[in-house]
């Protein structure tokens, strides 16, 4: 197949698991203006319970997906409602409370699935490759693909079209009138804070196939998220799409040509975007 | 209110004596003590002055000035790794061009993130700090001819004076404690001067302080700018002290410590992060021959406790604890 064709379609695959590891970021940054640093660690612990139902339990892969979801995303409620809603306007504090739940949730998966680092898997429903444009492609990167697609339009929708998007946007543009307006801006609050641990949850089940989970995943993971908002801009699922979308791309294309700076041009994007537009590429305006 | 005309007369020893007694203490404590200490407690008393120093440097931007860095480590291990690579690489050995060369470095790194992080505020000051952090951690692991790669660079000599000194655990902390005492008494000159108050002006309110007519952005730029030096002081230190700088060193879990000692001494002042190095190294240590593989489970908890229950930090406890003792023991009780 075409050299432009492959890198273009595991570009937008791996941009797919980025824009899935970025949104819910995003979202909680947006509505509630704090960063929460333990996204990459509620990533890997979705990885690690989708390799368990799926290699360990034998188990189906929408299966994986469900408990990898909820389980971060219960993980994520219990945060904001154990701690996070007692540090209310406590910004720097917040971030730091998450950062140190990314020490507990890494050393706590180190004791339930031990430290050995599970090879990448792949599902056997997903696994072999499809004929595309006169080559193969693997399955399971159009499958992460195709569930990428159902998120954005699912997120768009939600975010666009029902009562809980329109609240969390007014939410993300002016707190106090609508709170005002009589919304209970705690339980939006800790919805969408489930939200996110759970879209990162699954992100974790669909990536782990790509990276295979492991530890350093908590931070290697926060790092790709917190770039690709940087370029995207935040509090929009457009702004985590479009930025992931240029860093998969960008990164793909660096691994096929020069394979040990790839990185660095993620960070050269990074930059450039600093530089020229500090609030992203479509970044909400504030 | 007490006033100096209610001072009885008579008792100006005991009055000198309370004024002089944390003084007393802390001389005793960092000056003579450790002569007496096992070894492997003046190595580790040696490495909580460096950490202090370090976490001193952030305290001056986080602290003062209000801006949380996630990449401030940078700086540290830039210092480190920049004194490791000109011995074991260019056979540079003189401390004396070695040590004001990575400190330089460090500054400039400072002075380029310093402007590009600078472009942005608030939690994006926070993510920018963090990715040009791993930037640099990125770069450590991929050069590996000059950095030693994932591992680290191995091996780097003590510090070559230039006259006969006998480096062992007690004169390495003679050292590491000149240097410190050096760099407290010059943040303390900065804190307390009217560019340390605009600092802390623009921590309490940027607008108002633009209004009055500062530059805000040159005052957090240059504060960004002095931070880096002084983290690049204590890579120096640690990179000959420790023997080793990996990539680690760079990274966030390196900033995510320093920002912990900050927070649980207590943030904006001068004495809180040297209380929480203390304090979370002391803990390390033990953790680490009790249930090494735990201790990232403990510094989490660590986190979720000083940002729970200390908030505001150990230091000011200690003060009012202070100001209780004193106020027992002062002038005003006598008549009583």
């Amino acid at each position: 197949m075409d050299f432009m064709v492959i890198n273009l379609l595991n570009g937008i695959s791996f941009g797919m698991i980025l824009f899935l590891i970025t949104t819910g970021l995003s979202l909680t940054l947006g509505l509630m203006g704090i960063v929460n640093l333990a996204h990459g660690a509620l990533f890997m612990v979705g990885a690690y319970v989708g390799w368990t139902v799926v290699v360990q339990l034998e188990l189906n892969y929408g299966l994986a997906l469900l408990a990898g979801g909820v389980i971060a995303g219960l993980l994520g409620l219990a945060i904001e409602r154990g701690f996070l809603r007692y540090l209310y306007k406590l910004v720097d504090e917040q971030v730091l409370l998450t950062a140190g739940f990314i020490y507990i949730l890494t050393n706590l998966s180190l004791w339930v699935w031990g430290g050995m680092a599970k090879t990448s898997y792949t599902v056997p429903v997903l696994s072999g490759s499809l004929p595309i444009l006169g080559g193969t492609y693997p399955v399971y990167r159009i499958a992460t693909i195709g569930i990428g697609l159902i998120f954005v339009i699912g997120l768009w929708w939600l975010q666009e079209k029902t009562r809980l998007g329109a609240i969390i946007r007014a939410g993300m543009d002016d707190k106090e009138t609508t709170t005002g307006l009589g919304i209970n801006l705690g339980r939006v609050n800790y919805l969408v804070f489930f939200l996110g641990a759970f879209i990162a949850g699954v992100a974790g089940v669909i990536g782990a196939q790509l990276l295979s989970p492991d530890l350093s995943m908590s931070f290697n993971i926060l790092l790709l998220a917190l770039i690709v908002l940087v370029v995207g801009g935040v509090g929009s699922v457009q702004g985590a799409l479009v930025g992931a979308m240029a860093i998969g791309i960008i990164n793909a294309f660096g691994i096929a040509v020069f394979p040990e700076f790839a990185r660095f041009l993620m960070y050269l994007a990074m930059l450039i975007i600093l530089l020229v537009k500090p609030s992203g590429l479509l970044g909400r305006t504030t | 209110m007490r006033t100096d005309k209610l001072k009885p007369i008579g008792q100006p020893w005991r009055e000198l004596l309370l004024r002089l007694t944390p003084y007393i203490i802390a001389a005793t404590l960092l000056l003579i003590l450790p002569l007496f200490l096992p070894p492997y407690l003046q190595r580790m008393i040696t490495k909580v002055l460096i950490f202090a120093l370090f976490a001193m440097s952030l305290n001056l931007i986080w602290g003062y000035t209000g801006l949380i860095s996630l990449g401030h480590a940078a700086f540290f291990g830039v210092g480190g790794y920049t004194s490791g690579i000109l011995i074991l690489r260019f056979g540079i050995e003189s401390f004396w061009l070695v040590a004001p060369a990575a400190i330089l470095i460090a500054t400039l790194f400072a002075a380029v993130f310093g402007f590009i992080a600078l472009r942005v505020s608030g939690l994006y000051f926070l993510m920018v700090t963090f990715t040009l952090g791993q930037l640099l951690f990125s770069l450590a692991e991929q050069w590996f001819h000059m950095t030693g790669g994932s591992h680290g660079l191995r091996g780097i000599p003590l510090p070559d004076l230039g006259f006969p000194f006998i480096w062992n655990t007690i004169s390495w902390y003679y050292v590491v404690f000149l240097v410190f005492a050096i760099c407290y008494f010059l943040l303390y000159r900065i804190v307390n001067s009217p560019f340390g108050y605009a600092l802390q002006g623009i921590r309490e309110n940027e607008p108002r302080m633009r209004a009055l007519g500062y530059n805000t952005w040159l005052y957090k730029y240059i504060v960004l700018i002095i931070a880096g030096l002084f983290a690049g002081v204590a890579g120096v230190l640690f990179a000959h002290w420790n023997k080793l700088i990996a990539p680690v060193h760079l990274g966030l879990p390196t900033s995510l410590l320093g920002l912990l000692f900050v927070i649980i001494g207590g943030a904006g002042t001068l004495l809180g992060p040297v209380i929480g190095a203390v304090v979370v190294i002391f803990i390390e240590f033990y953790a680490s021959i009790y249930t090494p593989e735990r201790w990232p489970l403990i510094l989490g908890v660590l986190f979720v406790i000083a940002i729970m229950f200390l908030r505001g930090g150990i230091f000011p406890h200690l003060v009012n604890l202070w100001k209780k003792v004193k106020s027992r023991y002062s002038y005003g009780s006598i008549k009583s």
